[in-house]
């Protein structure tokens, strides 16, 4: 069902209300924030992977105007920076600053100063005397009983817990009997795979300015993609009173997820500003960036058997995950790794054991697709092999066995559980094969010659939020406030952050689309903890469903009291008045059907309202989404390879999406264009290796040295093709899902998949470099 | 060099500047202060002060010195003035007519945003195994001229390397600018660079410049970068090839001799097999171009 023919707004593309702001460079992000009497941090990086700071000794910078702050200053309260989850599952093993660092850059002090130069000449002349202690760089050697141990204690949920074999968590799950099922199997294929850790690399580089305020309070603005989540952190760390901490909203350069946790350099810098009672801004290099956070790294053992008829029977995953030194959210990761892999395909029978463990390496937090990319890369390279050995084409083999509309849906772990009510993968699949002319692609390493060409597909989803009928383990709800203007237009307001997708101006679509207005009578307000309602964080790809569902559900409360308001000054009754849209006078109006002169725009509403003493017509309200729909995405992709020099190319992509009602076709495409380049270079591109004697990046943070695709990477747009499925969600707004990260799951086994078509040999390790590359055409000719 | 020092956004370190306008001024500057680093175009000199790896007490700037830039062309030579962009290398007429090699080897530098700031003289004095620059000039046969108090030399631009980061150049030295040869009627060249994005430095790369006469190789120049501490020539495979008729066969062992005669590392870009085995088929095709080329311009 599609009712995008029927709407006024959606489904067109739109101009965004900071798009000038934008493009002009006038937009200001907390990167660019200046106060009077401001000092500049400089934070004191740990240069060995596993230590004990015995000292800081700042005697040769007392005569320097600098404030400097160690360890022994800050509150001892250990905090997870992340607060998606519930108590019961948030693992606290975080300080502000560290005396027992864990890994090259994590902070063990800072300094602030009159300008960053002074601060870093200040950094400089401080004298740390360290213990270093061995160090583990890889989860599995980690996990052996003569590794060194990274934490002793962590707590959750108030309680001390004791870490054994440095894993911080794990999840161990069995339906029906997998056993049981891979006996009952024809065919079965395991093998093992291994991720890369990659940054990400999001324009704006972590940055946070603090005010200290008169009455003992705290004025925060910094990169986030949560204020409420920040203000309660700063809260539970510093003691200060709510009502006193107020987090503005400021616009972010990017996260990819790399802000769901309250990034490291904001309680550094409210120690500093509380300390000095001077402003602090604090915003890392990009080399400090890089040293702070990146995505999981996933060891999977995949198992998967089906019977010859070509029906998934059983399947078993072991999943290990390197979190580096500290836990951001690896205990609600564990659950997403095992519902992102359940809820691909129908299992009758499956069991998971998932790991988390410490590694002396920079702490892992969700990058887009939050372990989803990881195992849908592993599940659809296998499902590939799968296919092959049963002889069926791997496209029938998916559309045999893939989870659709009635299904059980527990994408985002076992406590958020919920049933499809729409999907378009058949539709994806279908048209995207049509396309590409699947069923004629090459056989599989049939070409001869320098260079190769391939075909592959993946599919995959994301999910919408972490909706559910009943409460689970993640918290998921949002707000919003919404208010008629005396000219009859209106201020919205929300506390959901835009990374810069365009979310808000979906909303305001939302909004305009429910009310019968002009798009340009909605003004975005920006806002602060104080005035906003509690959101949650923008991850999850829950922007438009959740905070789209949230700005609807105002919008129809404003509604009703336009529809009271009108039917006062119409002498109608408020039910059977009808709203419409006049783009003539730039407002909405209410009307009595078929009686001529019984109608009133929204202005002449707010004037009436406003002098007879009506009150101001407005809505706040909370909402939590009843469920977690996915939002579906399929990729096809040609790729060449330069058996020469194992260069790898796209040459053609086609992505369909199901994404519900579509908001902004061009935003959505766009989505969709990013997250083909990002999933790209998860495959064959990016990782951070370390260097093990020295214990840090082998890049040392240098981006010089972390490539990501440019549009010259790409393929030309004529030969990039997006569709959206024709799919309708019943409990989007108007129809709506998320997109964001489904945009990006699918990619990496697309891509192997392709290159698998194009040479004949598969990979179990990403990325798949040139180097990879070249090295296994070489094996294979050598053993031909 | 340590965490808490190296950066790519702040120099707290403090140094003098000096803008000369002369090339004397300049060179009198560089005598004075031997703790002294040249400010061409600043891409590779400022990101390497923020690293650290570079602490000049004296920075001299020659973007002041009118003479240092520009292209000329006098006779059967090209000159090129050291502080040229390399943008302006890039849309030049007469290097894009005259030296398209050079053309193309300038067009794989960086970003366009690094063409316009950085020059000629800085991609080759700033003596990086992977500068594309320095290796087109090098398969051009290019002669750098150098001035210092008092002084003034040329060297054949192969000669200028001593290693990464270090040429021949004494810290009162400067280089003024670059001379090239225009290749002869059938000469044909060809520049290929594998990175791991379109916006890398080279993980390898080769130019190779030749010279057909009677359908035979009458000059050839075979260079690689980073393949060894330094760009680096091939005079085996070039007289490998010089009066000989191509053939595939010529081909294939002048391209296994060229992997055989570079000594790459391991780095964060690629690994030493990967080079040798990727210079096999990145030969092949430099060498199979540039020829086609020539007998094309013999015509």
């Amino acid at each position: 069902m599609s009712k995008v023919s029927e709407f006024t707004v959606l489904g067109k593309d739109t101009r965004r209300q900071d798009g000038i702001a934008k493009v002009t460079g006038r937009e200001v992000f907390s990167s660019d924030i200046s106060l009077p009497r401001m000092l500049h941090a400089r934070v004191l990086k740990s240069p060995y992977p596993h230590a004990h700071v015995k000292s800081i000794d700042s005697s040769k910078i007392k005569d320097l105007d600098v404030v400097v702050l160690t360890p022994g200053e800050v509150p001892d309260i250990k905090f997870c920076p992340r607060l998606v989850s519930t108590p019961d599952s948030t693992y606290k093993d975080w300080k502000v600053l560290t005396d027992k660092p864990r890994y090259v850059g994590e902070a063990i002090g800072a300094v602030a100063a009159d300008s960053e130069e002074e601060a870093q000449r200040a950094l400089e002349l401080l004298e740390v005397e360290y213990e270093p202690l061995s160090a583990v760089f890889d989860a599995e050697e980690a996990m052996k009983k003569q590794a060194i141990p990274i934490h002793d204690e962590i707590i959750l949920d108030e309680e001390t817990l004791k870490v054994k074999n440095n894993i911080g968590c794990q999840v161990e799950i069995e339906e029906g009997d997998s056993k049981k099922g891979f006996e009952e199997s024809d065919i079965i294929v395991e093998r093992t795979y291994r991720t890369n850790r990659r940054y990400h690399n999001q324009l704006e580089c972590k940055s946070v300015v603090v005010r200290p305020e008169p009455n003992g309070g705290i004025t925060v603005w910094s990169t986030t993609q949560t204020l409420h989540n920040t203000r309660i952190l700063l809260h539970e760390i510093f003691g200060i009173p709510m009502g006193k901490i107020r987090v503005i909203k400021v616009p972010l350069g990017g996260s990819f997820g790399s802000s769901i946790q309250v990034n490291p350099v904001v309680p550094i810098a409210v120690a500093l500003a509380l300390k000095s009672k001077r402003p602090v801004k604090l915003s890392y290099t990009r080399e400090e960036d890089l040293h702070d956070h990146c995505s999981y790294q996933m060891i999977f053992r995949l198992k998967l058997g089906a019977s010859k008829e070509g029906k998934l029977t059983s399947g078993h995953l072991d999943a290990i995950l390197d979190i580096g030194g500290h836990q951001i959210q690896a205990y609600p990761l564990l659950g997403c790794v095992v519902g992102w892999w359940v809820s691909l395909y129908k299992l009758p029978h499956k069991s998971y054991m998932g790991k988390a463990v410490y590694t002396n390496k920079v702490p892992s937090c969700a990058f887009r697709g939050y372990g989803n990319p990881q195992i849908t890369w592993a599940v659809e390279t296998l499902m590939d092999e799968l296919a092959e050995k049963l002889g069926i084409d791997p496209l029938d083999f998916r559309l045999k066995n893939y989870i659709g509309e009635g299904d059980l849906f527990w994408g985002q772990g076992p406590s958020v559980k919920s049933i499809i009510q729409s999907c378009g993968v058949e539709e994806i699949l279908t048209r995207g094969a049509e396309m590409v002319d699947w069923y004629n692609r090459p056989k599989a390493a049939s070409q001869r010659g320098r260079y190769r060409r391939g075909i592959g597909m993946g599919r995959g989803y994301h999910t919408s939020s972490a909706g559910a009928p009943v409460p689970g383990t993640v918290i998921d709800f949002g707000g919003a406030f919404l208010k008629l203007n005396e000219d009859g237009t209106f201020d919205y307001i929300t506390a959901l952050m835009d990374h810069g997708g365009g979310t808000i101006d979906a909303h305001a679509k939302i909004i305009a689309e429910e009310l019968c207005v002009p798009l340009d009578n909605i003004n975005v307000v920006n806002a602060d903890t104080g005035t906003t309602v509690y959101d949650v964080c923008t991850h999850a790809s829950r922007g438009i469903y959740s905070g789209g569902g949230a700005a609807l559900k105002v919008a129809m409360q404003v509604k009703e009291k336009l529809r009271d308001f009108a039917g006062k000054m119409l002498d109608g009754y408020p039910h059977a008045l009808k709203f419409r849209r006049d783009m003539e006078r730039g407002q909405g109006v209410v009307y009595a059907e078929g009686i001529e002169g019984r109608e009133v725009t929204f202005k002449e509403i707010a004037y009436n309202a406003r002098h007879k003493n009506w009150g101001t017509i407005a809505a706040v309200d909370s909402y939590r989404q009843p469920s977690c729909p996915p939002h579906f995405t399929g990729y096809f992709v040609e790729v060449e390879v330069d058996t020469w020099t194992g260069k790898v190319r796209p040459v053609q992509v086609v992505a369909g999406a199901d994404i519900g009602t579509v908001i902004n076709p061009k935003l959505a495409a766009g989505q969709i264009h990013g997250g083909f380049a990002q999933g790209w270079s998860m495959t064959v591109n990016e990782d951070t290796p370390y260097m093990p004697k020295e214990g840090d990046l082998w890049n040392h943070g240098f981006i010089a040295d972390y490539k990501i695709p440019t549009t010259k990477d790409m393929p030309p747009l004529e030969d990039f093709q997006v569709f959206f499925a024709n799919t309708y969600e019943p409990t989007g707004p108007f129809g709506a899902k998320g997109i964001g990260e489904g945009a990006l799951n699918p990619v990496a086994g697309t891509v192997a998949n392709a290159i698998q078509n194009a040479i004949g040999v598969r990979f179990y390790d990403l990325p798949i470099t040139k180097d990879m590359i070249l090295s296994a055409l070489k094996e294979k000719e050598d053993t031909q | 060099v340590s965490i808490n020092k190296f950066n790519t956004h702040i120099i707290p370190t403090r140094f003098e500047y000096h803008t000369p306008t002369t090339i004397t001024d300049a060179v009198e500057l560089l005598k004075k202060y031997e703790n002294n680093k040249i400010l061409a175009g600043g891409t590779d000199l400022i990101p390497k002060m923020k690293q650290r790896l570079l602490e000049p007490r004296h920075l001299i700037n020659l973007k002041k010195i009118p003479e240092l830039r520009g292209i000329e062309e006098k006779g059967d030579k090209i000159h090129i003035g050291a502080l040229t962009k390399l943008r302006e290398i890039e849309r030049s007429k007469i290097i894009q007519k005259k030296l398209p090699l050079l053309h193309d080897c300038i067009r794989s530098i960086g970003s366009v945003q690094i063409r316009n700031m950085g020059t000629i003289g800085g991609n080759v004095c700033n003596a990086s195994p992977a500068a594309d620059g320095a290796l087109g000039l090098i398969a051009l046969d290019a002669i750098t001229h150098i001035v210092g108090l008092n002084l003034e030399k040329e060297v054949k631009i192969d000669k200028l390397f001593m290693g990464p980061g270090h040429t021949i150049l004494s810290p009162s030295e400067l280089v003024s600018n670059f001379t090239v040869r225009i290749p002869e009627e059938g000469s044909g060249g060809c520049f290929i660079s594998v990175g791991r994005t379109s916006l890398d430095i080279s993980t390898i790369s080769i130019a190779v410049q030749m010279t057909v006469k009677r359908s035979r190789i009458q000059v050839c120049r075979v260079a690689l970068g980073s393949v060894a501490p330094t760009p680096l020539r091939l005079p085996d495979v070039e007289e490998h090839l010089t009066d000989r008729k191509v053939t595939n066969v010529l081909i294939e062992t002048a391209a296994e001799m060229a992997s055989d005669g570079i000594k790459p590392i391991t780095d964060i870009r690629g690994t030493a097999e990967y080079r040798k085995q990727a210079a096999i088929g990145m030969a092949k095709e430099a060498i199979t171009t540039a020829w086609e080329k020539a007998k094309e311009a013999e015509r």
